[in-house]
């Protein structure tokens, strides 16, 4: 299994980087790998996105629709897609620590 | 791997039951070995090894219908190259026609006498399904589709609520409280299909599309039953689960009494229904079926809508999707719409039918443990892109976007990635501007 280490810790991943037990997450995780992709401290935009991704997949399994994301933010649309440049699922749902959604991304 | 059982196996050998299937065995049979079409994939280019040679993939299916069905190969194994069809063939097979091939088939058009090397490899493909050797990573997505509806697992309380969503969105960009996305509506001119993707997280693509068919005085809608214009089960090679997905989207046209399916801007979902899917159902399309690509370019050429390519100065180039170029004909459309619509149109080099790869076709986004692989070979793409200087790669496919996005930021690009209907909808002219 791949493994991903960010400032000296080690994570199972896949082969996407996405957290191969999601249930391992928490708040430093989630810091660690904005790190890794080069979105740095985080601000409360980024955290407010994560939570509500995050408390999505717990409820419900899956990541929740971006107009809810938007909704329950107040973040933007185009905002949001600034915030994590590999876009809410290979960037925010992975900082959220769920594993990587189905389809084309 | 587990040890495969003797019905397995038969399985993954009726595949290659050339008695009724002359065009497998012409396939199976003529390759000269020359080589050229080592330097046109790829995978080898990012990474020399012979087993990353096309001829190479087709060879290994073809040794394994040598040892079955030649007198030479049933005779003298060695002599001829015939493998046994067993747990090493079968992981090499899951290894390189799975996990290194994006089915681009630009090896195909380089081929010296016309192999079609992709046919080959989607035997292969379906050998594996047969034998239920599919990667999970991939089958997952087929799942989601069959059990759902859309590839996404996306709730129809959820896609209307986007849908409705977006409509409000749509009445503020044109300024018309009467602007509309129409759903479920019957009789329409227009059936439009979306990739999930668009409504799960990116939707300003259906903004786009949305805002075009409203200044075009389009007659349109889409359905909330039935809407995924994708179609994994044509990279996974289980035909039969590729037909389900197809009678879908044919009932759901039938059931709306659509005059015509317009295809979302995705490859292979475009190259699936439209050239493979009467194939998977065994019958003709009463409807007319055609890409967004084609759509755009008749507004533009009837003067449906007015567009003004000073509002996009920024140079743009152009990412061709394989299953859209070089597999579906379709190559001149993409271009007419950005020469109209943007001031700074370069290409990249090569380009057209002759574009190289963006590195996630053929099911590679799905499969992340081929990951490594997908952005090797995706470098080869960035580079391509960043020798163009353009600020803007234009691409009429969703699973491309997606590969383009995360070569920007893995290789620094600096570039913004926009679909052709994006283009379209921000070089338009609304009537009431001056």
């Amino acid at each position: 299994m791949p493994t991903l280490e960010i400032e000296g810790k080690v994570f199972e991943v896949d082969g996407d980087g996405f957290l191969s037990e999601p249930e391992i997450w928490n708040e430093e995780v989630a810091q660690l790998i904005a790190n890794h992709d080069g979105i740095g401290e985080m601000n409360e935009k980024h955290w407010a996105i994560v939570k509500i991704i995050r408390n999505n997949y717990e409820e419900k399994g899956m990541a929740p629709m971006i107009r809810n994301i938007c909704k329950e933010t107040g973040v933007r649309l185009r905002e949001i897609y600034e915030l994590f440049p590999l876009g809410p699922a290979r960037g925010a749902c992975r900082v959220a620590g769920l594993p990587k959604p189905d389809g084309c991304v | 791997m587990e040890n495969l059982t003797k019905e397995t196996i038969d399985k993954g050998l009726e595949v290659l039951d050339t008695k009724n299937d002359g065009k497998l065995l012409t396939h199976l049979n003529s390759c000269v070995h020359c080589g050229l079409c080592a330097d046109s994939c790829t995978y080898y280019r990012a990474n020399p090894e012979a087993k990353y040679i096309p001829a190479t993939k087709v060879d290994l299916v073809a040794s394994i219908y040598r040892k079955y069905q030649t007198f030479g190969g049933k005779a003298f194994p060695k002599i001829v190259g015939a493998r046994t069809l067993n747990e090493e063939t079968t992981k090499e097979m899951v290894d390189l026609l799975f996990g290194a091939c994006t089915m681009c088939a630009r090896c195909v058009s380089h081929c010296s006498i016309g192999v079609d090397i992709t046919y080959v490899i989607k035997k292969g493909r379906e050998m594996l399904s047969n034998m239920g050797m599919i990667p999970e990573t991939l089958q997952s997505t087929i799942n989601s589709a069959i059990e759902s509806g859309n590839n996404m697992s996306i709730s129809e309380k959820d896609f209307v609520e986007t849908l409705e969503w977006l409509e409000e969105d749509l009445q503020f960009e044109v300024d018309d409280d009467d602007a509309k996305i129409y759903l479920d509506q019957k009789g329409k001119d227009i059936l439009y299909t979306l990739n999930p993707r668009e409504p799960k997280f990116f939707p300003l693509s259906i903004s786009a599309m949305a805002k075009v068919f409203h200044v075009a005085g389009e007659s349109w809608t889409i359905s909330t039953k039935m809407y995924d214009v994708t179609n994994y089960a044509y990279y996974s090679g289980n035909y039969e689960e590729a037909a389900i997905i197809t009678q879908r989207l044919y009932d759901e046209a039938e059931n709306l009494e659509s005059k015509k399916v317009v295809l979302a801007e995705c490859g292979h979902g475009s190259r699936a229904f439209r050239w493979e899917g009467p194939n998977y159902i065994k019958k003709e399309y009463p409807f007319d079926v055609i890409t967004s690509v084609e759509l755009l370019a008749s507004y533009l050429n009837e003067g449906r809508i007015k567009v003004d390519p000073n509002k996009i100065p920024e140079k743009v180039t152009l990412h061709d999707p394989c299953n859209l170029a070089r597999s579906g004909g379709i190559w001149k459309e993409q271009r007419y719409i950005l020469n109209e619509c943007v001031s700074d149109f370069v290409e990249m080099t090569p380009h057209g039918i002759d574009n190289l790869c963006c590195g996630g076709g053929g099911g590679q986004l799905a499969m992340s443990e081929y990951n490594d692989r997908r952005m090797a070979i995706g470098e080869i793409k960035a580079e391509q892109i960043r020798a163009t200087g353009a600020k803007i790669v234009a691409t009429p496919c969703h699973n491309c976007v997606d590969q383009l996005s995360q070569l920007n930021v893995t290789f620094k690009l600096g570039i913004k990635i926009m679909t052709l209907g994006e283009i379209v909808a921000d070089a338009i002219v609304m009537e009431n501007e001056k």
